[in-house]
């Protein structure tokens, strides 16, 4: 069972590559161009010279080929605009897009799941509606505005976190003590907030209905009848419960702050991959677009299969409403 | 009563807050360097340069960098005149003279070496030429040393520049356009990999200041060296560091966590900075112009004229139709200037009595009526046989005051009945449709030399067909003023020739000259002696200084 | 603003706040409805969304100004709220109130056109799926997946790249090709667990074709996920023109969307907030009241508290 998904998941996986390849050597807009400065078209030598060093004069299956022979053997091709191995260029962003995530997740989590639970417990009462209104309110903001706000407020005005970046150019431009890995923390503070906060409002009102759905399973109800104490019972239940549908949530959400960071990337100058994957789509330099196409895709699948595995263990009377996870992940 | 989740929760909160503190603190705590030749400044700049190699890179970040590690063998001085030799202060030249009208000797100061330890020699001046004169590596000023023929070398100290033909500019051109580059270094390279070899990311040159570090992404660090022949640099340590939004690198500066930012672009940033009590706003005269090119040739088909804009009558109209003045006001503020002609304020041809078409709204629409453009079918468009004054305008998506500027093109066209579409499109797109001549009108920019000669001869002449001269405007009256005005012999001879070839590129109109940016730089209150050359900013970085009593923590970290 | 404007504003909060008050009394004895109007959130949801309907349906008589007009670009350049311009004019001196009114009807249309088009075909897909099984199910959830495993930003940016000059209401069309893998799933599931009851067996027993079965008889029965999945998507697509009016691809100017109004507005953030807050709120106030209606469908359309 587990190796046919695998195999399934390879066959999307490859899928996707051909798509994007076909698809970003169709678009107009030659990456010759990027290599202008905007004063001067590019050289028609230039030009010449590139598409023949990159092969990129020869037919689009011979240069998929060529793709897919190089991927076999972990080449990811080079990257006009850049100036490096794709391999390095991606490498580099990946401690940065993971660290993004990571806090931004465990925000989620955190304050998303104490949330839910603490509305969920004082359901219909003043806090629960109050809160409700206000993570519908978050839930509902254009992030990249909330992200702009964000440093206005913070950045500026308060000046209590760092305007952008990843880290002090000075002291820390790479992690090589605790001290810099602290200012790597504080230099994350905004960014992931502001990916947090909204995952975090949609947790919070995911994990309430979850929650409530639990309460009035026919097993727990039975418990209070046996006079189980009713504060037992229901939170063991339904933390179990949240957990559990947290977790597949979590298998489906995490390639959404991959690709979909992109804006915050952008606005706070955080060097991830969506920044990178967009950048090149700009740039039309196709062996980074299909190579982070690539990546994307395998995380999404590989998330899927993750989501699916712990649902699977999880014990399958803990019926999680799929209405909400499936229109909450998409 | 709380619960365990809550307590969590809260135990959660209050270590992050001790961590946050701790972070801050602890940046307090580190102290070290003290003196006169500390200090770091942190460049707030925004696009990262692909490489580093001078004869490969046009990019604005790649210049300034450098320029602290690249030198020339001469360079303008604070007046910025490129006729003649007077002006111009040695660099790795130490003495020069003339041997003969088409031959220039430069002696190379001994002490000049290479960040390795290799002495500069006059072998280095030869290869950089050949260098940037060579095709494989497709250098973007190669067209601006065509009138050298040849560089060689008398002995290791001494370079011989031999020209063409005579002309007042014929130092600058020697001097001004090429970075000596280290021949043992590069001399193994192909020409054609220049663009993409790694020395470009991890340059080694002879200036004020070493390469220490480059963050993809993120920065770029250099460090002064101290036995720099001309004198120790001041600052000891120079940061770019790279956000891709223009608005929170201004942010950076305004919250203090930068130092300089070369440009602020908008006034409300200019009147930020102004406000901000840490920063002091120092204006420069900029040398970039923007225009609003007419396509003459029909989009997509060179070969053929422009239905609308190849008639100069309609292109006069509609340059009468726009209130570039107004559009100045309320754009840049006091920030720009119009310009009498496709000029920068840095030009010394500047000049506001240059006669220019009016603003005449009333003129623009009698002329456009004249020449057939009515409005025959009453929706608000003039048209002519059938077809309407309706085209596009091209801008990239990377610069938000062009996209400004479209908008505001586009109501003044709506007042006289004529139709814009704005075609936002990315800038290699953008790039790739002026090359071939698949626009309309598009608005562009373009950055001046401090010498007017070069910069109109590629935008404006047939010199510049197939390159920067987009619209492809061609007046043999307007070429034979401006070859007399580059040949005069001083600048009094010139300044009338140049007027009239204003005059005449003014009343064909192929582009409507919208502004000049007037530069405002906002740099750190504690740094000293800021001396801002107008043609490159940060051509002067190594004789700024900060004060020992005025270091901040950024300045005394030791690393 | 003139009388005349402020008359028709008024006039508008008054008919939304009224239409649903009357359709709350009116429906006071059904069921499902008592349960959709259960909390008050809904209620408000409905109104705010009634509201903006309105003023973007009559935005000829709302507007007091053309929305493309720049008034004064020296003088009325990033003017804060006052009584004449009520929420501030923008950068080139356009009204800012007379923008989101006619920037309703852009972002409104297009929102509801892109998860038309992503429902219609997350519901066709996902019956198909669903119904017929097997190998058909395989290669359609396979294609989801697919389709699931790249973001959707990435495929509007190379499809605008392909495509020189993509007219608008193509780029919406695609917004709904690359926004329904999740109703397909949806749907999928119901259809699933719906084929296998009495009624469709009968219908087939009786001979109805595939289609009429799948369409008179399981979809009107799966209609609760859609609905809910419906309004849900109309507020997905909102926030989405408006990631892509900031990064540059969107309603083409001058004409307003609220996305492209925020995307104008982010370089004067810091001196005249007021152009990028308003069309921030009215998107938040949209798509929160899509949310709100939405959870109060979803509590409406519960059969589990139709046997209770």
């Amino acid at each position: 069972m587990l190796v046919r998904r695998l195999v399934v998941s390879a066959a999307i996986v490859f899928a996707v590559v051909t798509l994007v390849f076909i698809l970003i050597h169709l678009a107009p807009g030659t990456p010759c161009a990027g290599f202008a400065g905007e004063t001067a078209p590019p050289d028609p030598l230039v030009c010449r010279d590139l598409t023949q060093r990159f092969g990129l004069d020869r037919s689009l299956p011979e240069q998929y080929w060529r793709y897919l022979v190089a991927l076999a053997h972990g080449d990811l091709g080079y990257s006009f605009s850049l100036h490096r191995p794709v391999r390095d260029a991606i490498a580099e962003t990946v401690p940065f897009t993971l660290q993004l995530a990571g806090a931004a997740l465990l925000l989620d989590f955190l304050v998303g799941l104490g949330l839910g639970i603490y509305q969920a417990r004082r359901v219909n009462r003043l806090p629960d509606v109050v809160l409700g209104n206000i993570t519908l309110f978050i839930y509902s903001l254009p992030t990249f505005w909330l992200a702009l706000i964000l440093l206005l407020v913070f950045g500026e005005k308060l000046r209590l976190f760092p305007v952008g970046g990843p880290n002090d150019p000075i002291i820390c431009p790479t992690i090589d003590s605790a001290f810099c890995a602290l200012d790597r923390l504080w230099h994350l503070a905004l960014p992931a907030a502001t990916l947090g906060l909204v995952g975090a409002a949609g947790t919070a009102r995911f994990q309430r209905a979850a929650m409530l759905d639990v309460a009035s399973e026919d097993y727990v109800r039975t418990a209070r009848a046996k006079g189980v104490p009713e504060r037992r019972v229901v939170l063991v239940h339904q933390l179990r419960n949240a957990l559990l549908s947290f977790i597949t949530r979590f298998g489906l959400a995490f390639p959404f702050l991959l690709t979909g960071a992109v804006l915050i990337e952008t606005i706070f100058a955080w060097p991830g991959m969506g920044r990178l994957a967009v950048e090149a789509i700009l740039a039309r330099d196709y062996p980074v677009v299909t190579a982070t196409a690539l990546m994307a895709s395998i995380v999404v699948v590989l998330g899927n299969l993750v989501a699916d595995v712990l649902l699977g263990v999880a014990d399958p009377r803990l019926r999680v409403r799929s209405t909400d996870l499936e229109t909450i992940a998409t | 009563m709380l619960s365990a989740m809550q307590r969590r929760l809260h135990t959660i909160a209050f270590l992050f807050l001790i961590m946050a503190a701790l972070a801050v603190s602890a940046c307090e705590r580190r102290g070290g360097c003290t003196g006169a030749n500390c200090g770091t400044l942190v460049n707030a700049a925004v696009a990262e340069p692909p490489t580093l190699l001078p004869p490969s890179s046009e990019d604005i970040a790649a210049n300034d960098i450098d320029e602290q590690l690249f030198l020339k063998l001469a360079d303008v001085g604070m007046s910025t005149n490129t006729v003649g030799d007077e002006d111009f202060q040695p660099l790795l030249a130490q003495t020069w003279e003339w041997d003969g009208p088409l031959t220039l000797v430069f002696h190379l100061d001994p002490r000049a070496r290479w960040q390795d330890g290799t002495p500069v020699t006059a072998a280095d001046v030869e290869f950089t030429f050949n260098a940037y004169n060579d095709s494989a590596v497709a250098s973007p000023y190669r067209a601006k040393l065509k009138r050298i023929a040849s560089v060689t070398q008398r002995d290791s100290l001494t370079a011989v520049v031999r020209f063409r033909e005579r002309y007042p500019e014929m130092f600058y051109d020697a001097v001004y356009h090429m970075r000596v580059l280290p021949a043992h270094l590069l001399r193994s390279v192909p020409r054609g990999e220049w663009k993409t070899a790694a020395f470009g990311r991890q340059p080694v040159g002879d200036g004020p200041y070493r390469f220490v570090r480059w963050q993809a992404a993120q920065s770029i660090e250099l460090v002064a060296d101290s036995t720099f022949f001309l004198g120790r640099p001041a600052i000891r340590r120079l940061i770019w560091r790279f956000t891709p939004n223009l608005q929170v690198a201004v942010t950076q500066v305004l919250a203090d966590q930068a130092d300089v930012r070369e440009q602020l672009v908008t006034p409300e940033n200019v009147q930020r900075a102004r406000d901000a009590k840490q920063l002091t706003v120092y204006p420069f005269r900029g040398n970039v112009y923007t225009y609003l090119a007419f396509n003459l040739r029909a989009n997509g088909d060179t070969s053929k004229p422009n239905p609308i804009f190849a008639d100069r009558d309609v292109r006069r109209a509609l340059s009468m139709a726009v209130d570039r003045a107004s559009l100045v006001k309320s754009a840049l503020g006091d920030i720009g200037k119009v310009p009498p002609g496709p000029m920068s304020s840095l030009l010394w041809i500047w000049d506001p009595e240059i006669r220019q078409l009016p603003y005449d709204t009333a003129q623009a629409a009698r002329l456009l009526s004249a020449h057939g453009w009515r409005d025959h079918d009453g929706d608000g468009v003039r048209d002519k046989n059938g077809q309407p004054l309706e085209f596009h305008i091209l801008v990239p998506t990377t610069s938000a005051l062009r996209r400004q500027y479209a908008r505001l093109l586009q109501e003044q066209f709506r007042g006289i009945g004529v139709k814009a579409d704005i075609d936002e499109v990315e800038f290699s797109v953008v790039t790739q449709r002026l090359g071939s001549g698949k626009f309309d009108t598009s608005i562009l920019s373009r950055g001046n030399d401090p010498s007017p000669g070069s910069g109109i001869t590629q935008t404006w002449t047939r010199a510049g067909f197939g390159g920067s001269n987009y619209p492809r405007y061609y007046s043999a009256e307007f070429e034979r003023f401006v070859d007399r005005a580059i040949a005069a012999p001083t600048r009094e001879q010139a300044r009338p020739l140049w007027r009239s070839a204003m005059e005449t590129i003014n009343a064909d109109a192929p582009a409507i000259f919208l502004y000049s940016l007037e530069n405002f730089a906002a740099v750190h209150k504690r740094v000293e002696n800021v001396q801002i050359r107008p043609d490159s900013w940060a051509a002067l970085l190594r004789t700024w200084r900060i004060p020992p009593d005025r270091l901040i923590d950024r300045d005394r970290v030791e690393r | 603003m003139t009388l005349g404007t402020w008359f028709v504003l008024f006039v508008a909060l008054i008919l939304a706040a009224e239409a649903v008050r009357a359709l709350r009394q009116r429906t006071l004895a059904r069921e499902r409805w008592r349960r959709f109007f259960r909390h008050r959130t809904t209620s408000w949801g409905l109104s705010i969304l009634t509201f903006f309907v309105i003023i973007a349906v009559a935005a000829p008589f709302v507007a007091p100004f053309d929305p493309n007009a720049q008034l004064d670009i020296v003088r009325l350049k990033n003017v804060g709220p006052s009584w004449t311009f009520i929420l501030g004019t923008d950068v080139l001196s356009r009204d800012v109130w007379s923008r989101i009114v006619w920037g309703a009807r852009v972002s409104l249309r297009v929102a509801t056109l892109g998860a038309l088009v992503a429902v219609a075909l997350g519901t066709l897909v996902g019956a198909a799926a669903g119904y017929y099984r097997r190998w058909v199910d395989g290669v359609l959830m396979r294609g989801v997946d697919v389709g699931l495993a790249l973001p959707r930003i990435f495929i509007l940016l190379m499809a605008v790249a392909l495509w020189d000059g993509l007219p608008f209401t193509v780029l919406v069309l695609l917004i709904g090709l690359t926004s329904w893998f999740g109703t397909s799933r949806l749907v999928r599931a119901e259809v699933l667990s719906l084929r296998g009851r009495d009624f469709v067996v009968a219908a087939r027993a009786l001979g109805a074709g595939d289609g009429r079965v799948i369409f008179r008889h399981v979809l009107p029965n799966a209609a609760a996920p859609i609905i809910v999945s419906a309004a849900l998507s109309v507020g997905n697509v909102l926030l989405l023109e408006a990631s892509l009016s900031f990064l540059g691809i969107g309603v083409p100017p001058p004409w307003p969307s609220w996305g492209n109004m925020i995307a104008d507005g982010a370089t004067s953030l810091y001196n005249a907030p007021w152009t990028t807050l308003f069309p921030g709120l009215a998107i938040s106030l949209v798509v929160m009241s899509l949310n709100a209606v939405a959870d109060g469908l979803r509590e409406a359309l519960d059969p589990r508290e139709d046997a209770a």
